[in-house]
């Protein structure tokens, strides 16, 4: 009785806490229910949201990436470049470069990613400190390559300007466009219609795919899965691939819609992603956790910045607010996990 | 030898769900004597410690220090009362010193500032006692497993320890290293100390023990002094017992050549030079004791190891898996001892564990169809005759009994051709036993070669055609027919 109970609330409670906190803002936060401010919250939540879908493939392997921040960072400064390279922008015309530019971002989020994965799975290291180890050389490159400086709006003596704003304005129309939606005057954020789709994806790769399966088994049971047959290392490494591939989506996203890509920018976003994908639902123990989940710990974040925000509190309440919101996430874990664990 | 008695044990029983481990056990430990504990896998040795150590509380029946009786409520009152158990596996902390080691928890202090001084003194001392030549300011980690025994050993002076419990202290010592060990014991002794010496080992028990008590299933079967008793009589009284299971006979005499062969398979340490055939439709049991490496052989078996030496054939090819994946390609399986550490992912669904090795059957493109696996998995419990046969419970909300059908049933959805079972029915219930037997048996019948490992010497005469002995990670022997009983099975596993 009481597992059912706490199995189900285990399911859906988090997402009881989002609605529970929609409805509280919708009533006490002036301007928060209306199409523009949802619109609002669901962008600036995107970043965040694409890179918790990531974090709980690793986090569901009971793995950790504390590297996705910096890859943002790294790989923005890149796709940056890409995006207001003169050569490139006259060889292909900005639509290309764009196209090359999304690339490149991918490419090198999963290609740290595959680093992160290749030394957790066939070396045996632990993925925190792996992690550690890339966010912090990761960070270190994308300074090393801008000299410190963000890459982005060329000043207006470059002999090349024109050309690259308009690598820059194409890139924009993913990052900071809107497509054209009845009944929404600005029209829908691209990124965040990109991150509902990368969340539909994960959600799938997740619940029904044999890779997913396998996530789930390696991070349930890596012995017993890899006595059953489960190729445990080839899955470990995949899980880093597509978490840096998710940030490095992100960055083309930020990139796109700043116009310009900082060695700064993404700092401290893995934490943000890791609190996501646990107030989602995600177990750090492994074998939990769905890109649903994800995404509704992104939002229930989101709502809660943009309620704040929007009663005028202070930034440092709204970062006090939220370490509280990770806490009780946790604590709702510890008690719901003591509930279901009980019978096995 | 002997003194008054330091510690007794009176009417000591303790129940687990399912299982009286310990059933009004008496022991009496005298001051100045080593008192083995002899008994199977099993019988009851470790739990009896549990309880000398303040670890376990019996359920009934009552301890007794200097005639006093005491109620342990936790390993610090049994330490406080004079009586240590050193565990086989060690308890030292392998980043602090040999002397913070021995103090760890009793650390002298002056107004909460560590006496240094007084702790390299002391454990200086202890060391000499024991004789164990390390400086205590060394590092355990630096140790070897024999000098960390000392170790503990001079932890327990310390302590003032007047009884001392060893579980199996030879067990991963060199033979140089058990006669020091034993070296020592003989000194305790004569200092007068009350040693409890658990051991399977019967040479080692002539060497060291003034008396013996023999455990057989949770019950005491015998005490006397040592020489009462022959190695025959020792080992009757440890396998004499109540439990037997139908015997399975098979269907027909083996048939063809052998399917999976192994000639001089070596893994140091756990085993050398092992060779073995199995056939189709023929069962064999590895029989041994805990720590005799059978599992290790099992796990070279299904490519879960690499062997050091030694070669495998499948089918007359050579066969050297290099994952529990790719033996499981080529239908050799593996059915793990520790089904909640090896076996299940106690968070998916039956279903999904059911399906977990040959999921690549459902999933064209990846995706996994779920209809068809459904399906599947469906029919694989029916026919291991899972009760209820739901299959979307989480595996973790499964009985013992029933967890165990469904890692036999992802065994058989791969198809395989050999199958290696360890410890198949452990924590089974007695009548889920005889079915997973039938079922094992029947699963030979169907033309697959098959190895049971197992502690439980009735299961392996009611299942098994032959029978292979491991001792200490050697083969000492190979018996069928008539000569399959249970002394000459246990005689070859512990004095082969």
């Amino acid at each position: 009785m009481s597992r059912s109970r706490s199995g189900w609330l285990e399911r859906y409670g988090v997402g009881l806490a989002l609605v529970a906190l929609v409805l509280v803002a919708s009533i006490g936060v002036p301007g928060f229910f209306s199409r523009g401010n949802l619109t609002t919250v669901l962008l600036h939540v995107s970043v965040n949201g694409i890179l918790a879908v990531g974090m709980t493939f690793v986090i569901v392997t009971a793995g950790i990436d504390l590297s996705v921040g910096s890859i943002v960072g790294l790989a923005g400064v890149l796709v940056a470049a890409t995006v207001t390279d003169a050569g490139l922008l006259s060889a292909l015309g900005p639509g290309g470069a764009t196209a090359v530019a999304v690339a490149v971002g991918v490419a090198v989020g999963a290609g740290v990613g595959l680093v992160n994965g290749a030394a957790v799975a066939y070396l045996g290291v632990n993925p925190f400190m792996v992690t550690l180890a890339t966010m912090t050389m990761a960070r270190g490159a994308a300074r090393l390559f801008t000299g410190g400086v963000p890459i982005g709006f060329p000043p207006q003596s470059d002999p090349h300007f024109d050309l690259k704003v308009a690598g820059l304005d194409a890139l924009h129309a993913l990052g900071g466009g809107r497509l054209p939606v009845p009944g929404l005057p600005r029209g829908f954020p691209v990124p965040a219609l990109v991150m509902l789709a990368l969340v539909a994806l994960g959600g799938f790769v997740l619940a029904r795919t044999r890779f997913g399966r396998h996530v789930y088994a390696v991070g349930g049971n890596e012995e017993a899965s890899r006595l059953a047959g489960v190729p445990v290392r080839r899955v470990k490494l995949g899980v880093y691939a597509i978490s840096g591939a998710c940030a490095g989506l992100a960055a083309v996203l930020m990139v796109g819609q700043l116009r310009s890509g900082g060695p700064d920018a993404g700092l401290l976003y893995e934490l943000n992603a890791i609190a996501a994908a646990v107030i989602g639902g995600a177990s750090l123990f492994g074998g939990l956790g769905t890109a649903w989940g994800a995404l509704v710990g992104a939002l229930l974040i989101g709502v809660l910045n943009n309620s704040l925000d929007l009663l005028g509190v202070q930034a440092f309440w709204q970062e006090i607010s939220k370490g509280g919101i990770i806490l009780a996430a946790v604590l709702f874990d510890v008690w719901t996990k003591r509930g279901s664990d009980a019978g096995g | 030898m002997t003194g008054l008695p330091l510690l007794e044990l009176r009417g000591v029983t303790r129940r687990f769900p399912g299982v009286t481990a310990l059933d009004a056990v008496d022991l009496e430990v005298r001051a100045g004597e080593v008192h083995a504990l002899i008994g199977e896998n099993g019988a009851g040795k470790s739990t009896l410690l549990r309880v000398l150590a303040g670890a376990s509380l019996p359920d009934e029946g009552e301890v007794r220090v200097d005639g006093e009786a005491v109620a342990f409520r936790g390993p610090a009152d049994a330490l406080a009362r004079g009586v240590t158990v050193i565990y086989q596996e060690l308890t030292l902390v392998p980043h602090l010193t040999v002397a913070q080691n021995i103090y760890l928890g009793i650390e002298p202090a002056r107004s909460g500032i560590l006496d240094r001084a007084a702790m390299r003194h002391g454990a200086a001392e202890a060391l000499e006692q024991v004789g164990l030549r390390v400086q205590p300011g060394s590092l355990v980690s630096r140790l070897s497993v024999a000098q960390q025994q000392m170790v503990e050993m001079a932890r327990a002076l310390v302590r003032n320890a007047r009884v001392l419990a060893l579980d199996e202290p030879t067990a991963t010592l060199t033979p140089h290293e058990v006669d020091r060990l034993f070296e020592r014991v003989d000194l305790l002794r004569e200092a007068g100390t009350g040693i409890v010496f658990v051991s399977h080992r019967l040479d080692e028990v002539r060497r060291v023990a003034d008396r013996i008590t023999v455990l057989r299933d949770g019950e005491r079967v015998w005490t006397g002094p040592a020489a009462d008793r022959d190695d025959a009589a020792l080992v009757r009284a440890m396998v004499g017992r109540d439990v037997e299971y139908p015997r399975q006979p098979a269907a027909g005499p083996p048939s063809g050549p052998p399917l999976l062969e192994a000639e001089g398979l070596t893994r140091e340490p756990a085993f050398r030079d092992v060779s073995l055939k199995l056939r189709r439709g023929e069962i064999v049991g590895l029989a041994g004791l805990v720590g005799a490496g059978r599992t290790e052989v099992a796990r070279v078996l299904t490519g879960a190891e690499r062997p050091d030496r030694g070669r495998m054939r499948l089918d007359g090819e050579p066969f050297r898996p290099r994952s529990p994946g790719d033996a499981l390609g080529r239908g050799v399986v593996y059915f793990p001892e520790d089904r909640k550490r090896d076996g299940l992912v106690p968070r998916l669904t039956v279903r999904e564990n059911v399906t977990l090795s040959v999921l690549r059957r459902f999933s064209p493109f990846g995706v996994v169809r779920r209809g068809a696996e459904a399906r599947a998995a469906r029919a694989a419990v029916a026919e291991v005759d899972l009760r209820p046969p739901e299959i979307e419970r989480p595996a973790r909300t499964l009985s013992g009994g029933n967890q165990q059908k469904v890692v036999v049933a992802r065994g058989l959805m791969a198809e395989a051709g050999v199958l290696l079972f360890d410890e198949p029915t452990r924590g089974v219930d007695i009548g889920a036993k005889a079915e997973l037997h039938r079922q094992i048996r029947a699963l030979a019948d169907g033309g697959r070669a098959v190895l049971v490992i197992s502690s439980e010497l009735p299961e392996l005469l009611a299942l098994a055609d032959r029978v292979v002995v491991l001792r200490e990670g050697r083969l000492t022997g190979r018996i069928s027919g008539d000569a399959m009983t249970a002394e000459r099975v246990m005689a070859l596993a512990v004095a082969g």
